[in-house]
């Protein structure tokens, strides 16, 4: 186990600038989870972190040591790739004592870890069946054995669940948590899927063009975002945005006003954007009115896209609503849970 | 194939697959049954499929008139060290046309190509020069060193570097994590992984040297360092004529080794045409 840090962390392929100076302290047995929309460097920073990347500047420090120059195999860390990347040619017992194999390990040593492994993760029958010969959950279970089986310092996890079905999905991150619950190692997870980082970080960060936008344990990133991007990154479905302006009565919009928290009565007389998530809206008599365009419902809970003004809104109610499209309904922000962003950079006004 | 074809259209469709058959099979058996005729039989006309006469001596002839072992051996081992050192050369440069960033890698890989644009009879006259002033002349060496470093090496380091190009770029990024170099990578991951392309490219490889006709004809000048097909032109009479009989038993027997390596790699062989993109 150990701390990685990472300072002003640059990357640029020739004149094209990736990664615009990161700053992140990743302390020892914390899983962190670097999330970001497709393209937004997320991947670019882990292979940073593993060495399968040159770093073009800044300085990363895994265990108290400077490894900005070091060979992945030199740095004590292990992978889990997106692809699983198992070596075909060898049986599910050979690719997780591959490493230790190579590193020297006496055959009782390897045959003990790999066991160890495998019963950690369930495995113990799937050891002599080769990487075509398994599902994709048994192939990721695979993965993660010849990740953990030489105990490293720093696990490293590149969307290991994108090629899962929605279902396995669900049990694979599950037993990620419930595997980094056991070890305590140091992890760095990438994802794009904001639920999976929502529920298995301890911190996120989360990543836009190469720069650092938020970083903060799930629930701060849900209820306090720091801007426009990380309020409507995080939450599913989407924070609903409305443009407007701050007056003395609450957030004008389109002929409505809706009633703001004190905080906010310092910005009177400024455009804003008006920030809610979805289940922060009810239905109200008293509220103000929208034209439903859309129901979906969900079972637990119905989703309802509207018309809110000139803008489309989603909310999302707890309760059982018989609604149908083109149907007038009233809905009222829950006026503690509005977000209020500013024009120009979208940076959260408090 | 469909199979839900009407019987009328099946019959049809195997009796065109026999008579395209009949160019293919026919030298062979002509070849074969020829060998054991005696050699007034061979252009008795109406021709005689089925040999009337047998005369198994000429099989016996061969091996007094050369000395036959000894070529076959020259032929074998010369075979099997193209081979193997084809599949060394190319699968390592195919590797690193494939995988490794170099300056001017296409550019280079490209000037390789073009040595497949060059017929070896154009090369073959500088190439003689070249082992004369060696001293390797009437030696093995040039049937060995211009296929490993020559066309055939470059048409296998072709095939192998487009299938090193298909192999996931993770597989070698995991085992740098676990820990390899990149030699070990090669040699653990990635070849053991080229296990179908370097048995097809073997195959061919090995054919192409064992049927070499013109270099051992141009390098070579004793008998008992002749490779099989040479040897093949030596068995004439007097006058130069050919002993056909004779000739056509050396050349059944030269045959034999790639007609029983086709019976038992014949799925190999046809995986290998696919593979390469040679259509024989």
């Amino acid at each position: 186990m150990a701390q990685v840090t990472l300072s002003e962390i640059r990357k640029s392929y020739g004149s094209v600038n990736v990664i615009h100076g990161v700053d992140l302290q990743i302390n020892d047995g914390e899983f962190v989870v670097l999330v970001g929309p497709s393209g937004c460097g997320k991947s670019t920073l882990l292979r940073m972190i593993a060495g399968l990347e040159t770093i073009t500047g800044g300085t990363l420090d895994i265990g108290g040591r400077i490894v900005n120059d070091l060979d992945p195999k030199d740095r004590d860390i292990a992978m889990v790739f997106q692809s699983y990347a198992l070596y075909p040619h060898m049986t599910a017992a050979t690719n997780m004592g591959f490493s230790l194999e190579h590193r020297g390990g006496s055959k009782a040593e390897i045959e003990e870890r790999v066991n160890w492994a495998a019963g950690i993760l369930g495995l113990e029958a799937l050891l002599d069946r080769y990487p075509r010969q398994l599902s994709g959950g048994q192939r990721q279970r695979v993965a993660m054995g010849r990740a953990i089986v030489r105990n490293p310092q720093v696990f490293l996890f590149d969307e290991p669940l994108s090629n899962l079905d929605a279902k396995l999905r669900v049990v694979m991150r599950g037993e990620i948590k419930s595997l980094h619950q056991k070890l305590k190692t140091t992890t760095v997870y990438v994802t794009h899927d904001q639920v999976e980082a929502m529920t298995m970080a301890d911190r996120i960060v989360v990543l836009n063009r190469g720069r650092v936008e938020q970083i903060g344990a799930p629930l701060d990133l849900y209820d306090r975002p720091a801007n426009r991007f990380v309020a409507g990154f995080i939450g599913s479905p989407s924070m609903n945005f409305i443009e407007g302006t701050i007056t003395a009565e609450g957030f004008a919009t389109a002929g409505l006003t809706v009633p703001l928290p004190i905080k906010a009565q310092s910005h009177v007389g400024g455009p804003a954007i008006l920030g809610i998530r979805p289940e922060h809206l009810r239905l109200d008599p008293a509220g103000i009115r929208a034209e439903v365009l859309l129901v979906e419902p969900m079972g637990a809970e119905t989703q309802v896209t509207m018309l809110l003004g000139n803008t489309q809104v989603i909310g999302v109610f707890r309760e059982r609503v018989d609604l149908s499209p083109d149907t007038v309904i009233n809905v009222m922000p829950d006026v503690a849970a509005i977000h209020l962003f500013d024009t120009d950079g979208g940076q959260r006004l408090d | 194939m469909k199979t839900d074809l009407s019987p009328r259209l099946r019959v049809a469709l195997y009796g065109l697959m026999c008579v395209l058959l009949i160019p293919f099979v026919f030298p062979t058996w002509w070849m074969v049954t020829s060998s054991i005729k005696p050699i007034s039989d061979i252009f008795a006309f109406p021709p005689q499929l089925i040999p009337q006469n047998y005369d198994w001596t000429t099989y016996s002839k061969v091996f007094e008139l050369q000395p036959f072992v000894q070529q076959y051996w020259n032929s074998a081992y010369i075979a099997a060290v193209v081979t193997i050192g084809t599949m060394v050369v190319s699968s390592m440069a195919g590797y690193a046309f494939a995988r490794i960033r170099f300056p001017y890698a296409d550019t280079i890989f490209m000037i390789v190509l073009l040595g497949l644009l060059i017929p070896s009879e154009v090369t073959i006259v500088p190439l003689f020069q070249m082992f004369l002033k060696a001293g390797m002349v009437n030696t093995h060496w040039p049937l060995i060193l211009v296929p490993i470093f020559g066309a055939p090496s470059v048409f296998v380091t072709f095939v192998m570097r487009q299938f090193f190009v298909t192999l996931p770029a993770e597989l070698e990024e995991a085992a740098r994590v676990d820990g390899l170099g990149r030699f070990k990578i090669f040699r653990k991951i990635a070849l053991p992984l080229a296990k179908p392309a370097l048995a097809s490219v073997a195959i061919f490889t090995f054919l192409h040297s064992w049927n070499l006709f013109l270099e051992p004809i141009v390098f070579l000048s004793s008998a008992d360092k002749f490779t099989l097909p040479q040897a093949l032109t030596q068995y004439t009479d007097a006058y130069g004529g050919p002993m056909w009989n004779i000739q056509l038993a050396a050349a059944t027997l030269t045959a034999l080794p790639v007609l029983i390596v086709f019976i038992i790699a014949q799925k190999q062989f046809v995986e290998g045409l696919a593979h390469t993109g040679l259509k024989g």
